[in-house]
C-alpha cells in the first residue's frame, strides 16, 4: 500500500510544492534542465508517489514493491523532486542537479539515486525494459504493478511499439503505460514533427486498453489510474498535458524542452506557485 | 578426432541443468527458437520461455526486465541481429544497467556463410568491448563452452557469449577448468605464438600441426576469455617468439588482434604481430566455411603460409 495516500486537496498542495522545486532546481542547473517537461508530468507522477504506488523509502528492495519507469528520462529533474519531496532522497540534493559528483545527473541512473529503478534517458527503452518486468511478476506470481511514463514524442521511437505488441501478446494486465502527451518536443509540436494522434486507435489497435484523463489535473489523474478497467489487458492512459504546465510562461513554450528559468523568472515562477 | 557438438546445443543442456538445479534462468528468444536450438528446454519447461517475436530491441529490453524482476534472463538469438539491432538496448538496459541477463550471440563470425554479411558478426567482439563492463567470452570447444555458460549464469551480471555455428570436435578433455581471464596455452612451441579466438582456434591448432611437419614450433593460446582477461599472463605466454600471429573470424580492429596489440605494446613484448582476419575494407565473403577461412586467410594452411613467409621474411 502506499505510506502517503493523500487525499485529492492534499496532493494538490503536493503537486504546488513540487512545482516550487523544480523551478529551484532548474535554476540552480549548470548545465540547462527539461523545466517543460518536468512540469508536464507534475500531476502524474505525484498522483502515483503520493496515492498509488505500493512502495516506500524504506521498501526499496521490496520485491513486491509496485514498479516505476521514467521512460522519459529527460524529465529526471521532475522526478527527483517527486522522490526528495517523498522521502527517498534527501531534499538538499536537489540544489546539486546535474553538478559535478552529484547523486542527481541530467537522466536517472539508479545507481547513484535510491527509489530510481531504471537508467534511462535514451528514448524508447522504458516500455521493453516495462514489459519484462511484468513478465517477471507475471511468472514469479507476484502482484505487484509495473507503471512507465514516455512522452509522446518519444513514441515515435519503433522500440515502444514491440514492446506493445509483446504486452498485449503475453496479456500483461499489471502493465500500466502512461503517456504524458504535452504535445510538443525537442524541435516543435510532435503534431508537426512526427504525428502521434490518432494515438488512442494506435494503442487499442496493437491489442491495449484505453483510457483518458487530463493529466494536468489530479483529480482525474486519479480518478483514471483506481478506476482502469480489468480486462485483462495492459492499460494505457493518454494523459492530455500541457508542457510547462502551471506557470504561465513556461507553459505551451516549446522553447522551454531545455531552458531553465533565471534571474526575475525564478520569483515570477514561484510567486505563480505560491500557496493560496 | 573427438565427438563434435554445436554449442547451441551445450547451452541448451547448461540451461536445463541450471533450471533443475533450481537456479531462474528465464530464455528469452526473437522467434529464434530454432537458431538456438531450444526445444528441448521448451519441452521440459514449457511455461518459461519468452518469445517476442522478430524483435530484438524489445528481446533485450525484456530480458532486462526480467533480470530486474529478479530472474537469469538469457537472449539466444542470431549474433549480427543482437549485436546491431539491439545495440542500444545491449549498452543501455543490459550494461549501463548493469542487469543479470547474459546474451548469447549465436552462429556468430561468418557462421551463416552463404548467407552473406547481413548474417554475419564481425564485429560483435569489437562492440562489446566498447561497452566497460560486460564480461567477454568465445569459447573454442563444447567442453569449455559448458565451463563458460555454467559460469556465466551463477554470475551477477552482464555477460556476452560469442557461440561458433558449427558443429565443433574437443580441444580440451575432462580434466579442463575455465576461469574468467585465464589464458589458454594448448600447444607449446618456440618459434611462433598463435593467439586465435572461438572456432578458429582449431584452425591454428592444425596449422600448428602442419608447420611441425616443416619443422618450425608453433605456440598456440586460446583466446578465449576476452574480458576478463589477465594481460600479464597473456604477455608472458607471448614471450620468447620473435613472430605472433593472431587469427580470428572477426574484424581484426577490435577483436582478438586488437586485444593482442595492446598487451603487446603494454607490457613491451619483443615481437612483430600479424593480424589475421577481417582487415580494413573487407567484409566476410559469402560462402561455405572453407571457402570463406581461404578468402580471408584464416584457414590451416594459409595460417601456416603466413607463418612459414614470416619467417623467411
Amino acid at each position: 500500500m502506499n505510506p502517503f495516500s493523500l487525499s485529492i486537496e492534499e496532493l494538490e498542495r503536493k503537486a504546488k510544492a513540487v512545482r516550487r522545486q523544480i523551478i529551484k532546481l532548474n535554476a540552480n542547473s549548470p548545465a540547462g534542465g527539461h523545466t517543460g517537461a518536468d512540469l508536464s508530468q507534475v500531476e502524474i507522477v505525484t498522483s502515483l508517489y503520493f496515492r498509488i504506488l505500493n512502495c516506500a523509502p524504506d521498501r526499496l528492495d521490496d520485491p513486491e514493491r509496485d514498479i516505476y519507469i521514467q521512460s522519459k528520462g529527460h524529465a529526471a529533474g521532475g522526478y527527483y523532486c517527486v522522490l526528495a519531496e517523498a522521502g527517498y532522497i534527501p531534499t538538499d540534493w536537489l540544489p546539486t542537479y546535474q553538478h559535478n559528483d552529484s547523486k542527481l545527473p541530467g537522466h536517472p541512473v539508479r545507481q547513484k539515486t535510491p527509489g530510481v529503478e531504471l537508467n534511462t534517458g535514451a528514448l524508447g527503452h522504458g516500455l521493453p525494459v516495462a514489459v519484462g518486468l511484468a513478465i517477471a511478476a507475471k511468472k514469479s506470481g507476484s502482484q505487484r504493478k509495473i507503471y512507465a511514463v514516455t512522452g509522446d514524442g518519444e513514441l515515435a521511437e519503433g522500440s515502444n511499439w514491440e514492446a506493445a505488441l509483446v504486452a498485449a501478446h503475453y496479456g500483461l494486465d499489471n502493465l500500466i503505460i502512461i503517456n504524458d502527451k504535452n504535445k510538443l518536443q525537442l524541435a516543435g509540436a510532435t503534431s508537426e514533427i512526427m504525428a502521434t494522434d490518432p494515438l488512442d486507435k494506435k494503442w487499442e489497435a496493437f491489442g491495449l486498453s484505453v483510457s483518458h484523463c487530463e493529466g494536468n489535473n489530479i483529480a482525474s489523474v486519479v480518478e483514471t489510474l483506481e478506476n482502469l478497467p480489468k480486462n485483462g489487458k495492459p492499460q494505457v492512459v493518454i494523459a492530455n498535458t500541457e508542457k510547462g504546465a502551471g506557470v504561465s510562461f513556461i507553459q505551451g513554450r516549446p522553447e522551454w524542452h531545455h531552458r531553465v528559468p533565471k534571474g526575475e523568472e525564478v520569483d515570477l515562477a514561484l510567486e505563480e506557485l505560491k500557496d493560496e | 578426432m573427438s565427438k563434435s557438438e554445436h554449442l547451441a546445443n551445450v547451452m541448451v543442456q547448461c540451461f536445463i541443468e541450471a533450471v533443475e538445479k533450481g537456479l531462474d534462468v528465464v530464455p528469452v528468444v526473437a522467434d529464434s527458437t530454432s537458431t538456438s536450438k531450444i526445444k528441448p528446454f521448451e519441452e521440459k519447461f514449457p511455461q518459461r520461455l519468452v518469445n517476442v517475436g522478430i524483435a530484438e530491441q524489445v528481446m533485450v529490453g525484456t530480458a532486462a526486465g526480467l533480470a530486474l524482476g529478479g530472474k537469469i534472463a538469457v537472449t539466444c538469438n542470431a549474433a549480427p541481429f543482437l549485436i546491431s539491432r539491439a545495440n542500444e538496448q545491449v549498452k543501455v538496459d543490459v550494461c549501463y544497467n548493469n542487469t543479470n541477463v547474459k546474451l548469447f550471440g549465436l552462429n556468430a563470425g561468418a557462421s551463416y556463410g552463404p548467407l552473406a554479411s547481413t548474417h554475419h558478426s564481425t564485429d560483435d567482439i569489437s562492440v562489446m568491448r566498447g561497452f566497460g563492463n560486460i564480461e567477454i567470452y568465445a569459447p573454442s570447444c563444447p567442453i569449455e563452452c559448458r565451463q563458460i555458460i555454467e559460469y556465466a549464469l551463477q554470475k551477477e551480471g552482464p555477460v556476452y557469449v560469442r557461440m561458433d555455428g558449427k558443429a565443433l570436435p574437443e580441444l580440451h578433455d575432462d580434466s579442463y577448468t575455465f576461469a574468467p581471464g585465464n589464458v589458454d596455452r594448448l600447444v607449446d612451441g618456440s618459434d611462433v605464438a598463435l593467439v586465435a579466438m572461438g572456432s578458429t582456434v582449431h584452425e591454428a591448432v592444425a596449422a600448428a600441426e602442419q608447420l611441425a611437419k616443416q619443422k618450425i614450433s608453433a605456440r598456440v593460446i586460446n583466446l578465449s576469455s576476452i574480458r576478463p582477461l589477465n594481460n600479464a599472463a597473456l604477455a608472458s605466454q607471448l614471450e620468447g617468439v620473435k613472430q605472433v600471429l593472431t587469427v580470428e573470424e572477426h574484424n581484426i580492429n577490435g577483436g582478438a588482434g586488437s586485444v593482442v596489440a595492446e598487451v603487446m605494446a603494454e607490457f613491451g613484448v619483443p615481437a612483430r604481430l600479424t593480424r589475421l582476419g577481417i582487415a580494413d575494407g573487407q567484409y566476410a565473403p559469402a560462402g561455405d566455411r572453407p571457402y570463406t577461412r581461404k578468402c580471408l586467410g584464416i584457414d590451416s594452411e594459409s595460417i601456416a603460409q603466413s607463418v612459414v613467409s614470416l619467417i623467411n621474411q
